[in-house]
């Protein structure tokens, strides 16, 4: 009964409290919104979405126009064709208006004919043992000209520069092909040949390595949504630490001590509320994630098929963010100390923890802080059921981490203010 | 009359203090008593209540409420007990019955006899017209008196008050003051008082002790006290006792 009627208070106490309601309830919603909203090209850059490609076809031959056709085939860019100088093109690409510029100089079609037919010819030469010679006086190389925002990561540029080079290589050795084909056609008149299968030799099966076969692309939605409903969570250290403070500062503290038994059970009071409120939380920001956000033209939060596990993750992390909440309000000697001390603490974990910037692209110094971050344990977890289809014999570790967070956070704070009770 | 509490030698000092809070203090309350616990700032009346509610043990000597101490019989000396504090230890955002039933309950007390009781005390000091009012729009006044309810909802045997009418109006004062010695008239209960109104404490109190840097100063009957040293009141003991230096 006397649990009860703590739960009551504190439920009481806690509805209507309109700021702590607001920094439980509201921030996290309008985090989840705005940093989806803003973080979403970000992660569009790294996942499937077309990159912005100003394409310049001074050529208006094959080269160009295959080019172009693979390009667009390969989905990973929205081409915009401009005739533009070299400098205009440049210019473009600083100003962020594209990701990429491509110019095709004049002739280059026409001379990788040459250039091609030039290397076969010499090449069928030295069979018959006649003299190496070049045909053509041009023997400069043919040059392309890409042009990347500098804003663009060394790792996108290679991959970008690789498919670029890729499709070049296929067109250059299909040109090899046909001058090698006519050549042939001039020695042997008569004959009829078969084309030249063209199909690759070697396939790189590619397959997202996780459980039950399932593939999510981790987007902007699946990371902030559990990144900012944790950081909400381990926020409710703020209103708890002052909640604790005002009751040691108006003398409740004091009478509730003078009670048998009764400050344990207004304590544990305080941890089921706020762990209540933590899991309302996630449900509140899980519904976002599922309904809200689509509104606003963010895909919908895949929430994966394993509720319960969700659940304890939820539990896990509200207990710890709890537990820490005690602890600060056990140490903070006022509500402004607590305030800045909660605040500053949840922000640096949170940052550490890859709330605000992903781990996975945090240098490896910061991915290696990242792991004392119980903000990250929790992060890791749902990014496992979310992304990965994890099983709790996959994620346990992370569940135990949290646990300990909690029971450590709680004795923590019991041994102080029994050791500052009794000094 | 019997002893309900008794004070042996007690004395307590904090960690990184340069002097004892409590130095070798001795004294008996006796059931029914109206005790009133007199001294400056820094005297030690704080630390001495807080021993005795069972926050923190004394450093030495011991502390015994009907003959048991907390170190054995930690519930029920806290049940003996009811506390006033000097600030109003209670929750502005909740309603003066929703406090009430929530302290009554961490006291052990639930159904109508805890609701009875509720109602009894709120009407005989005033309140049951705002019953349901949460407690930031009641005046200074009325906090005073709810607060002293609060302490007094489990029927304590000894009940502690710290400047119980503190910042309060005459007729909060007055109905406070009236509606404790009613209680230990009819009931029979024990008050513990401390107040830096020592008129009050001439008018209310049965027997006085001054402490000062944590020791027994002098004890007494008031007229007793006032007596022994060739005084007019309370208040010219007290300032004789203590000097007229400031204890800031």
């Amino acid at each position: 009964m006397k649990l009860i009627y703590s739960l009551y208070k504190e439920y009481k106490v806690l509805i209507r409290d309109r700021a702590g309601l607001a920094i439980t309830f509201i921030m996290p919603t309008a985090l989840i919104l705005i940093m989806t909203l803003i973080q979403d090209s970000t992660f569009k850059s790294v996942n499937e979405s077309a990159v912005p490609l100003l394409f310049v076809d001074r050529d208006h031959d094959s080269l160009s126009q295959t080019l172009e056709k693979y390009i667009n085939h390969s989905k990973f860019f929205t081409i915009t064709k401009k005739q533009l100088s070299n400098n205009e093109v440049k210019k473009q690409v600083a100003q962020g208006n594209f990701l990429i510029g491509i110019i095709i100089p004049e002739n280059t079609s026409k001379r990788l004919k040459e250039r091609s037919t030039e290397r076969i010819t010499n090449l069928l030469n030295s069979f018959s043992g006649d003299s190496i010679e070049t045909l053509s006086t041009d023997t400069s190389k043919i040059q392309l000209n890409i042009f990347f925002d500098p804003v663009t990561k060394q790792s996108f540029k290679t991959t970008i520069s690789g498919a670029i080079d890729r499709i070049i290589s296929q067109i250059e050795m299909q040109g090899m092909i046909n001058a090698l084909n006519a050549k042939m056609k001039e020695t042997f008149p008569d004959s009829k040949p078969s084309a030249l299968e063209s199909t690759p030799l070697v396939n790189i099966s590619e397959e997202y390595a996780s459980y039950n076969n399932s593939v999510i692309i981790p987007n902007a939605v699946q990371h902030n949504v559990p990144a900012w409903t944790l950081f909400a969570m381990f926020f409710i250290c703020i209103p708890l630490a002052g909640n604790i403070i005002k009751e040691r500062q108006d003398g409740s503290a004091f009478r509730l001590l003078t009670m048998p038994g009764s400050y344990f059970i207004v304590m544990l009071g305080k941890l089921l509320t706020y762990t209540l409120v933590s899991l309302i939380q996630f449900l509140l920001m899980l519904c976002v994630g599922v309904f809200i956000l689509p509104l606003l033209g963010m895909p919908q939060l895949n929430i994966g098929d394993n509720l319960p596990l969700l659940f304890l993750i939820a539990l896990s992390a509200g207990l710890a963010a709890t537990g820490f909440g005690l602890l600060v309000g056990t140490i903070a000697t006022s509500h402004d100390q607590a305030s800045l001390f909660g605040a500053v603490f949840v922000i640096i974990l949170a940052a550490i923890g890859g709330v605000w910037v992903p781990t996975f692209v945090m240098p490896d110094f910061m991915k290696t802080i990242s792991v004392f971050s119980p903000l990250n344990w929790g992060l890791e977890s749902f990014y496992a059921v979310f992304i990965r289809n994890s099983s709790l014999k996959e994620i346990w570790p992370e569940i135990l981490k949290l646990w300990v967070f909690f029971i450590a956070t709680l004795s923590s704070a019991f041994l102080y203010q029994k050791y500052k009770r009794l000094n | 009359m019997s002893v309900l509490v008794d004070i042996q030698h007690v004395s307590k000092k904090y960690k990184d203090a340069p002097k004892a809070a409590i130095n070798d203090l001795s004294l008996t309350i006796q059931k029914g008593e109206i005790f009133g616990l007199l001294g400056p700032n820094g005297a030690g009346k704080t630390t001495f209540i807080s021993m005795l509610c069972g926050l923190f043990p004394p450093g030495s000597g011991e502390i015994l409420i009907n003959g048991r101490t907390h170190k054995t019989h930690s519930k029920e000396c806290k049940q003996v007990i009811g506390v006033v504090p000097q600030e109003i230890a209670l929750y502005p955002q909740l309603t003066a019955w929703e406090n009430l039933m929530f302290l009554g309950h961490m006291y052990g007390l639930s159904g109508s006899t805890l609701k009875e009781k509720i109602q009894k005390n709120l009407k005989i000091l005033g309140l049951e017209a705002n019953i349901h009012q949460k407690l930031i729009s009641y005046s200074g006044g009325m906090k005073r008196r709810l607060n002293l309810i609060a302490g007094l909802l489990h029927d304590p045997q000894l009940l502690i008050l710290d400047e119980p009418t503190v910042g309060v109006d005459i007729q909060s004062k007055q109905a406070i003051i009236e509606h404790l010695k009613k209680l230990n008239k009819e009931n029979g209960m024990t008050i513990l008082y401390t107040s830096h109104h020592l008129d009050e404490a001439e008018d209310f109190c049965s027997y006085i002790a001054i402490i000062d840097q944590g020791q027994l100063i002098t004890q007494g009957q008031p007229k007793e006290l006032i007596i022994q040293n060739n005084c007019n009141s309370v208040e010219e003991v007290y300032l004789k006792m203590t000097g007229v230096k400031f204890r800031d």
